[in-house]
């Protein structure tokens, strides 16, 4: 399809719906409220299913009824809004429910602002919602990487049933670029034997049963383990990571989302000044892209990483167990969604190497 | 007498952007306003560009707390100071699509007042963005600004662009659009606009073609002003 002018929320919606997504259920918060508002008038014309809950909470219940009934199923909101469905994202997780969890991170804690940040890393990556649980976390930093995340976030879901995270940040879901939309008007849809379907008590499927709620303490450590063993194969398989300029760098900088873009800019200013700086990009943050950080931070040539978030810092401590000492990290960020720029970062750079 | 400019249109139409580069050329000639109706989103607003504005000598009535990065679906009082007699030229910045036109609905019974030659109501248009991407999802929108606002829509703007990345093409797409819509509808063509290199273009295509003057309009040359794209945000910031 020819390039569209895209607002990121618009985006991603389309790309859902591409993804064979028909069923959306949400609540309004802004700076996601576009999501809803597009698929209120998309879902229509491709036979779907939106409907606005009457809460957070119920919208995330309603995802879970459809994803346990098989569908792609998908919710959004924005980080007050996501702490409200918590519960019914560890309870996806325990009954294996695959589906799709839509943030667009505005200022917190409590109602904060409406501005883009990157405080809810530890909420998405560290559990969020109660239990020994994980979800998969996508952190895109543009629109045409959010829409090309979104059928990998569908089927990363299906494949190991497992709710998906795709954490963005407010300026992801409010800037306009021209994006390409891969059009896939007949996705291919995965047989699901385990979703409630209508039970045929003739033919040779066992009922299918979705819950969460395992009394018995063997039964719940069977799950457990079975859950387990599905983590291990996400973190063997589903690791996404970018390097850029990282091979021989003498710095490196570590960033998720929009602020690597920012990052980005910097080291070309830093490249400009002559100091050869690289910088890493967890896309997945989790599976953490441990080995593929430390590895590039690790490498004899960098003195030392510096970590930017428009947090109080979350994913630096990641990056630091990454690194596990062998060199130093520091870390640069606000919160009240300020962002750094690209001279402050390269500044920044320059200081922690005394060449300023 | 006042002469009173309102810019309807799809949500991300670019409407700002025109209003920007109107209310510039129109301060050139005399005291020029720029209303900013917009109630439904709090982001990218024409109301931050009050730097351009005020040293150019715009006077810019903005919605309550506009700036303070909160939704306070209100409008301003001195709304009203606008419709006052006097000279020049007011511009009135509407919200996208239907949603967005609901708040100029009640400036109706001003609006009646006014002699109707000297109010124009622009319908803007960019085929680029998905919810106005063919005739009946254009038309479908205009129909609605026009019922929710109760106001006719006097022009249609040919304002095709993909940001940055505008070419000849997209312009040409934006023609055969607003050609259509011009046609079914029998409102005229305001113009068509464009930075001014790929205007030139279309121009040269245009006379070349023949493509017919009736549904190209006032060739209205653009200077980006509102539209952060990522390079410029970097620099500037929001």
């Amino acid at each position: 399809m020819a390039k569209k002018l895209m607002k990121g929320c618009e985006a991603i919606a389309e790309a859902a719906i591409q993804a064979g997504c028909r069923f959306f259920f949400g609540y309004p918060i802004t700076p996601q409220n576009d999501i809803p508002e597009y698929m209120s008038r998309r879902m229509p014309q491709v036979g779907g299913c939106f409907l606005q809950a009457e809460s957070e909470l119920a919208a995330i219940n309603m995802v879970y009824g459809a994803g346990g009934a098989g569908a792609r199923a998908m919710t959004s909101s924005s980080s007050p809004g996501i702490s409200l469905k918590q519960e019914g994202i560890s309870t996806c997780a325990a009954a294996e429910v695959p589906c799709v969890i839509v943030n667009m991170m505005r200022g917190g804690p409590g109602l904060g602002n409406i501005q883009a940040s990157q405080g809810d890393y530890f909420q998405a990556t560290k559990g969020g919602g109660h239990g020994d649980y994980h979800c998969v976390v996508y952190a895109p930093s543009s629109i045409q990487e959010t829409c090309d995340l979104m059928p990998k976030a569908f089927d990363t879901a299906d494949k190991y049933r497992t709710p998906v995270i795709i954490l963005a940040d407010g300026l992801i879901g409010q800037m306009m670029e021209p994006v390409e939309l891969k059009m896939n008007d007949n996705p291919t849809m995965p047989d699901k034997p385990w979703a409630c379907q209508g039970w045929d008590p003739k033919g040779d499927r066992p009922r299918a049963v979705i819950n969460s709620l395992y009394i018995e303490t063997e039964v719940l450590d069977d799950l457990m383990t079975r859950l387990n063993a599905r983590y291990d194969e996400i973190r063997k398989n589903e690791v996404m990571v970018e390097t850029y300029k990282a091979e021989g760098a003498e710095f490196m900088l570590c960033a998720y989302g929009t602020v690597a873009r920012v990052c980005k800019a910097a080291v070309r200013i830093l490249a400009e000044k002559g100091v050869k700086c690289g910088l890493v990009r967890p896309i997945t943050l989790w599976p953490f892209p441990s080995k593929e950080v430390h590895d590039v931070i690790a490498q004899d040539s960098v003195q030392g990483a510096l970590t930017v978030e428009i947090s109080n810092g979350q994913m630096v401590e990641d990056i630091r167990l990454a690194v596990n000492g062998e060199k130093p990290v520091e870390f640069m960020g606000k919160g009240g969604s300020i962002i750094p720029t690209a001279e402050e970062i390269a500044e920044r750079v320059m200081k922690i190497m005394r060449r300023a | 007498m006042k002469e009173y400019w309102v810019l309807t249109g799809s949500f991300g139409s670019g409407k700002s952007e025109l209003v920007l580069n109107l209310a510039l050329e129109k301060a050139k000639k005399g005291p020029c306003t720029v209303v900013d109706l917009d109630v439904i989103n709090p982001y990218f607003r024409v109301s931050e560009r009050g730097d351009v504005l005020s040293p150019a000598g715009v006077e810019l009535i903005m919605p309550p707390f506009a700036l303070e990065k909160i939704e306070i679906m209100s409008l301003s009082a001195r709304v009203y100071s606008a419709f006052a007699p006097g000279e020049g030229t007011v511009i009135f910045d509407i919200g996208g699509d239907d949603v967005g036109s609901i708040a100029l609905g009640q400036y109706k019974p001003r609006f009646a007042q006014i002699p109707p030659d000297k109010v124009k109501v622009l319908f803007v248009v960019n085929p680029l963005r998905p919810t106005a991407a063919d005739l009946e999802s254009a038309l479908d929108t205009l129909y609605k600004i026009q019922y929710v606002s109760r106001m006719d829509i006097t022009g249609i703007v040919n304002n095709a662009n993909l940001a940055g990345e505008t070419e000849l093409s997209h312009l040409l797409q934006g023609y055969e659009l607003v050609k259509a819509l011009s046609r079914e509808t029998g409102i005229p063509v305001w113009g068509t606009c464009g930075t001014p290199e790929v205007l030139r273009s279309f121009e040269e295509y245009a006379k070349a073609h023949d493509l017919d003057p009736a549904y190209i309009g006032k060739y209205q040359p653009i200077e980006i002003m509102m539209h952060r794209s990522w390079d410029k945000f970097l620099k500037e910031g929001l």
